[in-house]
């Protein structure tokens, strides 16, 4: 397990309290999973993932990730809609262990980008890592 | 928490570490648990199981006393002859309560003369004490608990062989006329008969493992299992990768071979893909009398085990929702395993392995993308074939009911042909 000095945690990405991160590009937000909660759950081996066009508030569950030791709820970190989701996952789960920054998980429209302002930076993130220690 | 004397060179090597048995030990290291999984099908994994007990028996009663409690007739058990079991060979079987509800399951192994050792799962070995003492009567029989006071390393692979030859003192003589599930030599000097390492380190070798593969599992004195697990990885170079516990769970859940306190339990040993273990004869009729043995013989209820396999490697989480129903979507029973195999796929009608041939339908680059598979148990007898449904409440997974899962398992090869991996 990966001590959290060692864990790989972008400084112009957001974070949330269940572990996805969020990054704007132009119009969409993109949206994966952090390092951490990557290296907790060990090999990824399934992704289910949202359709083009599915709409969920912020919050919502909006898929599944299964690794060899747990099936983990996806949570959107901003309310949108589905705008692209990352096919290649299908065929290679562990591109997310392989760097959970590259292996985005879906883009979203977003009803309102000032939402982003509301979830954690990297310090926040960290902070509440440390508390789940 | 107990630790086994390997704990620090986990952590050092960031292990992901959990309980398991009173014991923290590695769920998998940073490589990951499908390159654990497939490294053991492909070359070879070692497996830090010093939670494992060991129960020494000595004594004119100790053949009597096993018995009356083991489910296996250790007078027909080797073989398809049903020869009694001898020193230097070993069988896997049950230890039940009077209630023919599983104790533990075990591999008794017939050390010399009136000495057996008896391995149990973690933590289990002084329950296994207590009951055999609470049927010890008057047998004259000198019981020790070995926990904590035996290391053990478990080797698994097909290029098992290969590596442990490297650090054995005189491997062409240990590896002569060594069938799956026979053992040599003993982890103290005094042996008559040893098997030793390069370093002078005794060990008892035996021809067994946990994963459906071929392999072995050593025992030794917990002081050398550092050197022994270091020379090993260091010999074995690339061919051989540190396995945890997650790993060990998925290869033997493939192979059908079950975890015990999950797949057998506080229900009788009955309608289960383990029944092997118990004395039957040609008729159906037990050889012998032993605890447990009336209790199964008056179950009619008993529930059903069955292997299962998807058609994906979407699985289930069990819980206190996780359940399985019919296709029509009745309740039928309880998940007990629910894992993925990570060496398999379907292709068409067949599951393929990455150990499996060309012959065998394995397409060229074969990159399987995993199966989930493990136990169900139910109220009624399910046909080999059909499919239920898994669901912990939120989630489903159709899946089929198997007699076997990973095919193409190397466990019961010729040790010479494995010689050559």
């Amino acid at each position: 397990m990966k001590e959290l000095e060692e864990l790989n945690l972008p400084e112009d990405l957001v974070y949330t309290k269940d572990h996805e991160w969020a990054r704007l590009e132009g119009e969409v937000v993109v949206v994966g999973i952090s390092d951490y909660a990557q290296d907790q759950l060990g090999d990824i081996v399934f992704v289910e993932l949202p359709e083009v066009g599915d709409s969920f508030e912020a919050g919502d569950e909006f898929g599944t990730l299964e690794s060899v030791k747990a099936v983990s709820e996806l949570y959107l970190p901003i309310g949108g809609e589905i705008t692209a989701v990352n096919e290649e996952l299908d065929d290679a789960p562990e591109l997310i262990n392989q760097d959970p920054y590259d292996g985005w998980i879906v883009k979203i429209k977003p009803n309102d980008p000032g939402d982003l302002d509301k979830l954690l930076d990297r310090n926040g993130y960290m902070g509440i890592l440390k508390g789940d220690e | 928490m107990k630790k086994t004397p390997l704990y620090q060179w986990h952590t050092k090597n960031n292990a992901n570490m959990s309980e398991f048995g009173s014991y923290l030990m590695p769920l998998w290291y940073p490589q990951g648990v499908k390159k654990e999984h497939c490294g053991v099908i492909e070359s070879a994994g070692i497996f830090d199981t010093s939670h494992m007990a060991a129960v020494i028996l000595e004594g004119g009663g100790c053949r009597d006393l096993l018995q009356k409690t083991f489910t296996k007739d250790l007078d027909h058990c080797l073989g398809p002859k049903k020869n009694p079991l001898h020193s230097g060979r070993c069988v896997y079987g049950i230890f039940l309560k009077e209630s023919g509800q599983t104790l533990d399951d075990a591999i008794v192994y017939h050390v010399a003369g009136d000495r057996y050792m008896v391995v149990v799962n973690a933590g289990m070995g002084a329950a296994l004490c207590t009951h055999l003492k609470k049927y010890q009567e008057n047998l004259d029989v000198t019981i020790t608990d070995l926990t904590d006071d035996l290391g053990k390393i478990d080797i698994q692979g097909p290029s098992s062989a290969t590596i442990l030859a490297e650090i054995l003192e005189q491997p062409d003589q240990a590896f002569t006329k060594f069938v799956y599930f026979s053992f040599k030599g003993w982890f103290e000097t005094d042996a008559t008969e040893s098997v030793m390492l390069k370093d002078g380190t005794p060990i008892l070798l035996s021809r067994t493992g946990y994963t459906g593969e071929f392999g072995f599992e050593i025992f030794l004195r917990p002081d050398s299992l550092v050197d022994v697990w270091q020379m090993l990885l260091e010999r074995g170079g690339d061919s051989i990768v540190p396995c945890g516990l997650a790993a060990r769970d998925s290869l033997r859940a493939g192979a059908v071979l079950p975890l015990s306190h999950q797949d057998i339990g506080d229900w009788p040993f009955l309608n289960n893909p383990w029944i092997f273990a118990l004395p039957f004869d040609e008729q159906g009729i037990f050889t012998k009398e032993f605890i447990g043995s009336e209790a199964l013989q008056n179950n009619p209820s008993a529930p059903h085990t069955y292997a299962f396999a998807g058609f994906s490697p979407r699985k289930i989480p069990i819980g206190a929702n996780s359940s399985v129903l019919d296709t029509a979507g009745n309740h039928l029973g309880d998940i007990l395993t629910c894992t993925t195999d990570m060496a398999i796929e379907r292709l068409g009608d067949n599951i393929i392995s990455m150990a499996s041939s060309r012959q065998d339908g394995k397409p060229e680059n074969f990159k399987p993308k995993g199966l989930s598979c493990g136990f169900v148990k139910v109220k009624h007898e399910i046909p080999v074939g059909e499919r239920v449904i898994l669901t912990d409440g939120k989630h489903k997974v159709e899946v089929e009911i198997r007699k076997d899962v990973r095919p193409a398992r190397s466990a019961r090869k010729p040790l010479i042909e494995m010689m050559k991996k």
